[in-house]
Formats: C-alpha cells, structure tokens, sequence
C-alpha cells in the first residue's frame, strides 16, 4: 500500500479511491488512487513518462469528457461534493478549477482579448472592470510591465515564456480556487522556468496549486507535498523535503535516486 | 569518370529535366494569357459594360446582361454555399470527427469534387429544369451550389484539423461551452484558411459553363427575374465565340477575359491572405 502523509493544512481537494480508463484501454490506466491536496499549497505529481500523472490532473477539471467513452470511478472530493457525479457542471467546475498547459495556449487573438476571454465567458460587460482585471491578472502574472503598452498587439507575437505567463493570467483573472499545472515549463528556456516557479510559489497565497512535472528539481524547488506515482499508481504522497530526503516507500528512492526513471 | 564527377552529371540532368518541365507548363500558361489579353483587351470598351447583347451586325451590342447575371448567379450560389459548407465542415471537425456518418460525408466530397460538373449540371435539369418546365436562374444557382458545397466543406475540416487540440482544451479549461470554443478560438485559429476554401470555391464556380448550360441557360437581354433563364458569361462566351459574326466573337473574347481576370484577381487575394497570415 502506498504512503499517504498527512496534511495539516484545510483540504482544497480530497481524491478517494480513484481510477480512471481510457475509451481505447481495457484496463484502468489510474488505480485505486487516494490523496489529498492542500490548500493554499503546492503539490507536485512526479515519476517516469506514462505514469499516470498528466491522466490524473486532466481528471480534476474533467477535461476527459471532451473525448467520448473515458472511464471515472471512486470520487474527487471539491467543496463537499463529488466532482465526478455525470450530473456535475463542467463550465462551473472549470471556472473554478482553471488549467496551464504545457505547451503555451495563446489565442489567435489580441493579448487584452486573451486574458478578458475567460471574464467576458462569464458574462461581464462592464469594459472598465474588464480592464481593470486584465492589468491584475498580467500585474500578478508579472508580465504587466513587458506587455502594457502593446495590449492590442496579437498575443502570438510574445515569447514562449511570455505566452505562458499570458495563459497563467489568463486562468488567474477568472480567480479561480485550484490551478493544474500540466508540465509548464517543459517547452520553455530555463530563464523562462525560473520566471514560471517563482509565480507559482507567489500565486500559492490566492490559490491551491497542483503541478505535474518529469523534472524533479522543480518538483523540489516549488512544491510543499509530493507525489510519486508508478504504473498508474500513487507509491507515495509526503512533504517535499521528507520525501526527497528520506522517502518511505523502496521504489520513491530508487526513483529519485535515479536507479529508473 | 570518378563517382563525384558522375554524381554531379546525374544532379546536372535531373535539374536540366525538371526545369525544362517547369518551363514548358509556364509557356502555354504565358501563351494562353498572351492570346487572351490581346484579343481580350482589344475588344473591351465602355458599352460592353452599357449594353445588352444584340443581332450581329448591331454597333450597340455588349454583355451587360450576361455580367449581371454572372454576378446574380454566383453571388447567390456563394450566399448559399458558403454558411452550408463551413457549417458541413465544422460538423465533421468538430462533432462527426471520426465517426462513420462523418467518414462517408468526407468520401462523398472527395468524389463530388472531381465529378464533372455536367453531371450535376443533368441532375439539376432533372429535379428542376423539367418539372418546372423551362429553365431558369434557380437551377444555375442550384447547380453551382452543388459544385462549391464540397470544395468549401473539405477545406473548412482540414484547417480546422490544423488548429492545434491544446487551444481547444484551453479554451474549455476556462469553462467555454463547445460552440463558444468554435466560433470564438477555433474560427479565428483557421480564419485565413476557411477563407482561402471561399475564393477558391468561388473562383472554381465562376468559370463554370456545362452546368449552367441546360439549367441557367442564356437569356440575351437583361433579366433579374430568378424564376427566369439568365445569362451568364460563360455560357454568352459559349454561345459568341462559336458563332460565325465577328462582332460576337470579340464579345466572346471580351467575356473570356473578364473572366479570367475575375478569377485570377479571387486567387491572387486568396495568395494575399494566407501571406499575411503567415508574416504575422
């Protein structure tokens, strides 16, 4: 049986007994899996390619169901109730429950319209309130500075690493309560990652952060818990500094001791 | 002669060969342009564009209702097939995908695209032409929409295939219902493209004579009355250049070079807006 460290902190997410099967699998590509995540926190999912990790972040925020026949069992625990349930509102669960994924995701559309999407989504119309969420969100997505005086300029224009700090105030401006981290930084420079992970330890104030990276210093650099997961299961969930020094669970520290991987 | 020195013989007549090639399809292209131009912009003036056709032998004879019809029927066959196509091609991009229903949609299209246009031009006489009785403008539209519907749904569900997955998914990430997602990210992701699907099926529609042939027919004076037949310029340019006046010959060559320019004019926007697109 897996490790599961306790939290001290209130509980942003609870997942129990999860698995998940793809349309085309037989078996669960997700098993059994139970943790849960801090809130106002940062929890990173590590462990070797196809382990499962990406799988389990796109369950939070369902993003499964854009393709038809994925399997969902056991229950996610948000706000007292199970996200799971088919009868779940998705647009509602997705506001609250924002997405960066790993490869930037600007829209074929003006750096103003990019971060104003997910408010004008909601129906505000006030432009002024717009505005003003906008330059909070660039503001705290500490791109303000690089882009305000080209807010009208096509968002395709910035950099890769410029792109994913659009895309994070993007998801930022909407305030959402949990924020997925889908590998951010792996098509970006290491100036770029190093601007990403001091956001994402700032942005842990306002929101709770759930991270999945292949890059364990990162995993240790910005997380407060980590997870390993192996083969679709989850081997240990701890506080990152006990984890990464004295992991309980064999496989854990022969992970992150490099012996496979 | 070493391997290098024969290496560089073989590179010499393959470049020979295929810029010989490339050089032939150029001279008939500039030979057919040449012909055109010259005897087109000989026989362009101002009543062209002032006058309905007319007996050989008139001096005030010209191809007005033949430019308007063109217009009437390739506008309104455009009005038509247009929404229809990108709405057919968002269906199988985005709902349809891979399933069966939208499998057989895009076989169907790829045949419908190289059917010859004379046989939808016989299917329009049959379901119109003749229960109606007489030809008319509806029936060119008719058949011209058939032609383009397959052009503009096959472009639209490629270049919406080209907008990456991940800017849907982000998109839905904010919590964008599906048709949001598709006319907010995923049009303006393939704008330039759908748009090139347009001019292309528009300007493949416009030089098209064997359709309208037995559904528009050829109307020579001026007639906006859809129930009615109606001129087009490719069926006037027909009609001119196979008789044996020389005034209607120039007139036929007079349409053949508005014509060409029409389309070329479609295909150099068409060039213009995937440039700008990319240069962004």
């Amino acid at each position: 049986m897996a490790t599961i460290c306790k939290v001290s902190e209130e509980k942003a997410l609870e997942i129990k007994k999860f698995q998940f099967t793809y349309a085309s699998a037989d078996e669960p590509s997700l098993k059994e899996i139970s943790m849960p995540i801090a809130k106002n926190s940062v929890t990173a999912l590590i462990g070797p390619s196809g382990c499962g990790k990406s799988t389990l972040l796109r369950s939070i925020n369902r993003m499964h169901d854009l393709y038809p026949g994925n399997k969902y069992e056991g229950e996610i625990i948000y706000n007292g109730r199970n996200i799971l349930n088919p009868k779940e509102d998705l647009i509602d669960l997705r506001i609250n429950i924002g997405m960066i994924f790993q490869k930037p995701t600007a829209f074929p559309m003006s750096i103003m319209d990019n971060v104003a999407y997910g408010l004008k989504l909601q129906g505000i119309k006030n432009k002024t309130e717009i505005k003003d969420r906008v330059e909070k969100a660039l503001t705290d997505a500490a791109i303000w500075k690089e882009v305000k005086d080209r807010l009208k300029h096509d968002a395709n224009g910035l950099s890769g690493g410029q792109q994913q700090r659009l895309c994070i105030a993007r998801a930022i401006a909407v305030e959402p309560e949990i924020l997925l981290f889908d590998e951010p930084t792996s098509a970006l420079d290491p100036i770029s990652t190093q601007g990403i992970e001091e956001l994402v330890t700032e942005l842990k104030e306002k929101v709770s952060i759930v991270i999945v990276t292949h890059n364990m210093q990162q995993a240790a650099r910005v997380s407060d818990y980590t997870g390993f997961m192996y083969l679709g299961e989850l081997i240990e969930l701890g506080k990152t500094e006990e984890l990464f020094v004295t992991p309980a669970e064999k496989l854990t520290e022969e992970y992150i001791t490099g012996k496979f991987g | 002669m070493t391997a290098t020195q024969k290496r560089v013989l073989i590179n010499r007549i393959v470049m020979g060969l295929s810029t010989l090639s490339a050089a032939i399809g150029l001279f008939f292209l500039f030979w057919i342009l040449y012909i055109l131009v010259s005897n087109g912009v000989e026989a362009i003036n101002w009543d062209i564009f002032m006058f309905e056709g007319a007996p050989p032998g008139y001096e005030e004879s010209g191809l007005k209702q033949a430019l308007v019809g063109q217009l009437i029927i390739v506008g309104i066959a455009t009005l038509v097939g247009v929404p229809l196509g990108i709405l057919a091609g968002t269906y199988l991009s985005e709902y349809g995908q891979k399933s069966k229903l939208a499998e057989t949609i895009r076989d169907i299209s790829d045949i419908m695209m190289s059917a010859p246009s004379i046989v939808v031009g016989s299917f329009v006489y049959a379901i119109m032409v003749v229960p109606m009785g007489h030809f008319s403008a509806w029936a060119g539209i008719v058949a011209l929409t058939i032609i383009m519907l397959p052009i503009i749904l096959r472009t639209t569900d490629d270049m919406l295939h080209l907008v990456p997955t991940t800017l849907r998914e982000a998109a839905f990430a904010l919590g964008a219902p599906k048709y949001k997602v598709i006319t907010q990210v995923v049009y303006r992701g393939a704008k330039a493209g759908i748009l090139t699907g347009i001019l292309l099926g528009v300007a493949r529609v416009a030089g098209e004579t064997a359709p309208l042939l037995f559904t528009s027919f050829n109307d020579n004076f001026m007639s906006t009355d859809l129930m009615e037949p109606m001129a087009s310029l490719t069926v006037t340019m027909y009609n001119y250049a196979t008789s044996p006046y020389e005034d209607w010959q120039r007139l036929g060559w007079a349409a053949a070079f508005i014509l060409s320019m029409f389309i070329l004019g479609l295909n150099i926007i068409g060039r213009l807006v995937l440039l700008t697109k990319k240069g962004k």
